[in-house]
């Protein structure tokens, strides 16, 4: 019928070629082997879901944040019906729950910042402002994502994340180490404004060598040429 | 009673995954011939077939309580062609063996038949892809106007200009295919090439 209107629309001396199309037969499927290709991938997919399922921690970040939610309002309902009215033990109740909350906010970071798309690694990064003393394992995973994440917005909200924990010797190792193999210099630049703000001496070799590297894109080059600068000023 | 392909597709939307293999059931014969259509290939066909309806599963969240599922898996199919064509960018070949049972009882006649056909075939082929995937949707696929319009996204006046270009594109290719065919007997009989 369809097929009709597209004739009917067409000049005359079109419409016999139209007509002739029909000669050209349409291929038969051998359904059955496709069928069984089809299955088997509908298979594969179920495999994958339950082996998703079967894991403790969800794959998908939102279904992540729910649960987490789910469990710090499970723990503060929890947490007050339990209360004794003593004021010593409210406070290590509190200190207790506030460690609970610490973890958890550690294992979205973690969990995010592991996630394929850059949305949810950025969400990460931002998550882990929140946790007031991480442990080694988010550090490392800041660092990790400043020195090895493909997106460069990603790197970029690392490096602002790792700012307040820039007193730590790993931090400054781990960001003078990122300094020498960036090559973005967006990237390269806020790496050295980090640096010339910590007042990492160590850092003074690399940044002379990136202000004479022609390599390098010409902003960066002055921006390390500035930065050798404040240090020699602060020096004097 | 027999559901919708919409409301399949909305189930296997919501989770129920099983029923996408009654629309697979459905359709498959349907995109198995839009692809040997346009690649000439039956082994390329099949292979394009089943990326479809992984990533029918794959997207299957995007597809909307308004959606029409005709034009949303043709949309798919469609990708999944333009993907195909950019990662073997080599024209497609004629590797199919027509075997249609002719019942003209004179040889001749059952020959030229033949021969007109697999011209014709080659001359589809031989179309740049979009013509030919525009042909094939619309003379083969019983897809509307209103769909096809759909799924390139422009509007009906649009397609039906384009077919008619396509058409005779079509005719040109297959006068070029006949007169290539008959430069034998046009230099003794010279005549003209036959031409629709």
């Amino acid at each position: 019928m369809h097929e009709e209107d597209f004739r009917n629309e067409l000049p005359d001396d079109l419409r016999s070629l139209w007509e002739k199309l029909d000669s050209i037969p349409g291929e038969t499927a051998d359904s059955a082997a496709m069928k069984i290709r089809f299955n088997a991938m509908l298979d594969a997919y179920h495999e994958t879901v339950d082996r998703s399922r079967r894991a403790w921690w969800p794959l998908r970040p939102a279904v992540q944040f729910v649960i987490a939610v789910l469990i710090l309002a499970a723990g503060v309902t929890i947490g007050r019906y339990f209360a004794p009215s003593r004021p010593q033990q409210q406070s290590a109740d509190l200190i207790q729950l506030r460690r609970e909350v610490g973890d958890l906010r550690e294992i979205v970071a973690l969990s995010l910042m592991q996630q394929q798309s850059a949305t949810d690694r950025l969400r990460g990064v931002s998550w882990s402002n929140q946790i007031d003393e991480p442990d080694g394992k988010v550090l490392s995973a800041l660092l990790d994502t400043l020195m090895h994440d493909p997106n460069v917005n990603v790197r970029l909200a690392s490096i602002d994340a790792l700012r307040r924990f820039g007193e730590r010797q790993v931090v400054r190792r781990g960001a003078l180490q990122a300094l020498t193999r960036q090559q973005s210099p967006l990237v390269q630049i806020a790496l050295i404004d980090f640096m010339v703000e910590l007042q990492e001496k160590d850092c003074v070799g690399t940044l002379e060598k990136l202000a004479q590297d022609d390599h390098v894109d010409e902003t960066v080059r002055k921006r390390a040429a500035l930065g050798v600068q404040d240090f020699q000023q602060r020096q004097q | 009673m027999q559901h919708t392909d919409e409301r399949l597709m909305l189930s296997v939307r919501d989770g129920d995954v099983r029923k996408l293999g009654l629309l697979f059931d459905r359709h498959h014969q349907r995109l198995f011939s839009f692809f040997c259509r346009l690649t000439g290939n039956r082994t390329v066909a099949e292979d394009l077939v089943q990326d479809v309806f992984f990533r029918i599963l794959k997207y299957r969240k995007s597809f909307r309580e308004d959606s029409r599922f005709n034009t949303w898996m043709f949309q798919i199919a469609r990708n999944v062609r333009t993907d195909f064509f950019r990662k073997h960018p080599a024209e497609p070949s004629l590797q199919i063996d027509f075997d249609v049972a002719d019942r003209s009882p004179f040889p001749n006649q059952k020959l030229e038949r033949e021969q007109e056909r697999e011209k014709l075939n080659r001359a589809l082929l031989e179309l740049p892809s979009d013509k030919r995937e525009l042909l094939v949707l619309a003379r083969y696929q019983e897809l509307r106007y209103d769909e096809i319009a759909e799924l390139l996204n422009v509007d009906v006046g649009t397609v039906k200009v384009r077919v008619h270009r396509a058409m005779k594109q079509l005719r040109e290719i297959f006068n070029k295919l006949s007169c290539e065919k008959n430069k034998c007997t046009r230099k003794t009989s010279e005549t003209s090439c036959p031409t629709i």
